[in-house]
């Protein structure tokens, strides 16, 4: 536990600090991690509203976002390498908190998942500064990111490659890229609308000690220094 | 895409054409009989001077063909297999261009909107306007037709013509052709005329003279003779098909997908309606 004046407001102590506490609130994500994040998701929904058009006539209209399909074909690869530099940013500046603890293996099973998502407290839960569903996402991201790359480039360059490898590299892009859409919206979802006072936790950087406690009380207990 | 006037058959990365289905066209083919080319290219400079394409470098590659393969300003080329059959040498001139395909593979893999067409009377042409020149028409095609052009970024193949056909003339090649080993008209009478030479053929000895008009892909508009039941040794697909990738990545993969994306979103708003958001007890005290 880093020891900070408390004398600052929050936000300014969460340019540098992260899991400190400052009155009533903790820095949950420091500033670099913030502006790495939304580096992530910027690219992330660039190459998404350029590529989502050539994915399928019906998000044709997402084309309009970016300036037209020719302007889609042109900037997506482009807007896919750069999320994929941000992700291998993203992997290493993440990599240590997302470490699955010992207690946590099996924590994803569907009947878990479930309980979760009916909000069931489970006691034996005690998550860490990110949950086990957080640290499957992480990975999956990753290795979506690297999927993505490898097919991507071969899509990008279709003529330096056979037609098989063509084929298996389309394939992979899209059934890579659904995996991404479905977990990305879930995201999405979890960090509004299902549980307040997550988005905040990305902008500002800070969350209250009652959210805490509810969705990380491991961490909680870490960042206050004292058993609940 | 030089037609105006031909109805859409099909179009790519779109519902269905914009054919009214009032009109009565007759599905048009080029018959190639390869048993009489003499290989002399008259096809190839026609097809270079109609089309206002510029002259291509040639390469020698120890044999008479003009280049490798096709290229996007090069619709036209005759293919010069120097092999041994039967224990014979041959030398098996074939004329490789669009073969305009019923279900064409590139069109089914085509992502833009009208990109690729398929007029009413069978020619699939591409329109450069809509092409965004992503290369997934080459991944569709059997026959390794369609080339993207670096300069303008699009793909480029042969029309068949289609701004002579639309008003009733043969294609350019058909017309300088000076053996008469090309021809063209409907693709009923095209392959008539087809199975006729092969009869010919095998009349005068060539046992396994086959026509060529691969169902695989529904057949083509461009019919050929060839004296061989090898279209490999023509260095033709023996079964040409749309690739099995480019299938299950539009007809399998792809619903899927899309189907999953709305599926999660609608179950997200259906999670929230039921569970609401996960907040935390309001007696807590804050002061914690």
């Amino acid at each position: 536990m880093t020891t900070v004046n408390d004398a600052q407001p929050a936000v300014i102590t969460a340019r540098h600090n992260d899991n400190v506490v400052v009155g009533d609130e903790i820095v949950r994500h420091r500033r670099a991690t913030r502006l790495m994040h939304w580096c992530v998701a910027l690219t992330f929904f660039i190459a998404l509203f350029s590529g989502m058009p050539i994915w399928s006539p019906l998000f044709a209209w997402m084309a309009a976002l970016v300036g037209g399909m020719n302007v889609a074909r042109i900037i997506h690869p482009y807007a896919g390498s750069l999320f994929f530099i941000a992700s291998v940013v993203q992997f290493f500046h993440w990599l240590a908190d997302m470490r699955f603890r010992d207690d946590e293996k099996g924590a994803w099973k569907p009947s878990r998942l479930m309980a979760y998502m009916r909000w069931e407290e489970n006691p034996s839960d005690d998550q860490g500064k990110f949950n086990p569903g957080q640290k499957v996402f992480f990975f999956s991201v990753c290795l979506g990111a690297l999927g993505l790359l490898v097919s991507g480039i071969i899509m990008w360059f279709p003529l330096y490659f056979p037609p098989l490898v063509r084929e298996l590299g389309i394939l992979l892009h899209d059934i890579t890229f659904i995996f991404f859409l479905v977990g990305i919206i879930t995201h999405i979802y979890l960090g509004t609308a299902a549980e307040p006072g997550t988005f905040r936790s990305m902008t500002r950087g800070t969350v209250s000690r009652r959210w805490a406690r509810l969705h990380h009380p491991g961490w909680f207990r870490d960042v206050t220094n004292k058993k609940e | 895409m030089a037609s105006q006037t031909l109805e859409i058959k099909r179009s790519s990365a779109s519902m269905w054409g914009t054919s009214t289905g009032i009109r009565s066209l007759p599905t048009v083919a080029k018959y190639v009989d390869t048993s009489t080319c003499i290989g002399c290219k008259a096809c190839e400079a026609a097809c270079q001077e109609w089309n206002d394409l510029k002259r291509v470098p040639t390469s020698q590659d120890g044999s008479y063909q003009t280049m490798p393969e096709l290229q996007a300003d090069f619709w036209n080329l005759i293919k010069f297999n120097e092999t041994e059959v039967d224990g014979e040498l041959n030398w098996l001139m074939r004329k490789d261009q669009c073969m305009h395909c019923a279900e064409p593979g590139c069109l089914a893999a085509c992502p833009a909107p009208g990109a690729i067409v398929q007029y009413a009377n069978g020619i699939v042409d591409v329109n450069p306007d809509s092409c965004i020149g992503c290369g997934y028409c080459a991944t569709g095609c059997p026959f390794d037709v369609p080339k993207f052009h670096a300069k303008t970024g699009k793909m480029a193949k042969c029309t068949l013509c289609v701004d002579r056909a639309e008003v009733g003339l043969e294609p350019a090649c058909v017309k300088a052709c000076p053996t008469g080993c090309l021809s063209y008209g409907s693709k009923d009478d095209m392959v008539a005329l087809g199975i006729l030479r092969v009869k010919q053929l095998k009349d005068a000895g060539f046992k396994d003279a086959m026509l060529y008009d691969p169902q695989g892909v529904g057949g083509t508009s461009v019919v050929t003779v060839l004296k061989y039941n090898r279209p490999e040794l023509y260095s033709l697909p023996a079964d040409p098909h749309v690739p099995w990738g480019v299938k299950v990545w539009k007809q399998v993969v792809r619903p899927l997908g899309v189907i999953a994306g709305f599926l999660t979103i609608f179950a997200a708003f259906g999670h929230y309606t039921k569970y609401g958001p996960k907040e935390p007890p309001s007696d807590e005290g804050r002061a914690a």
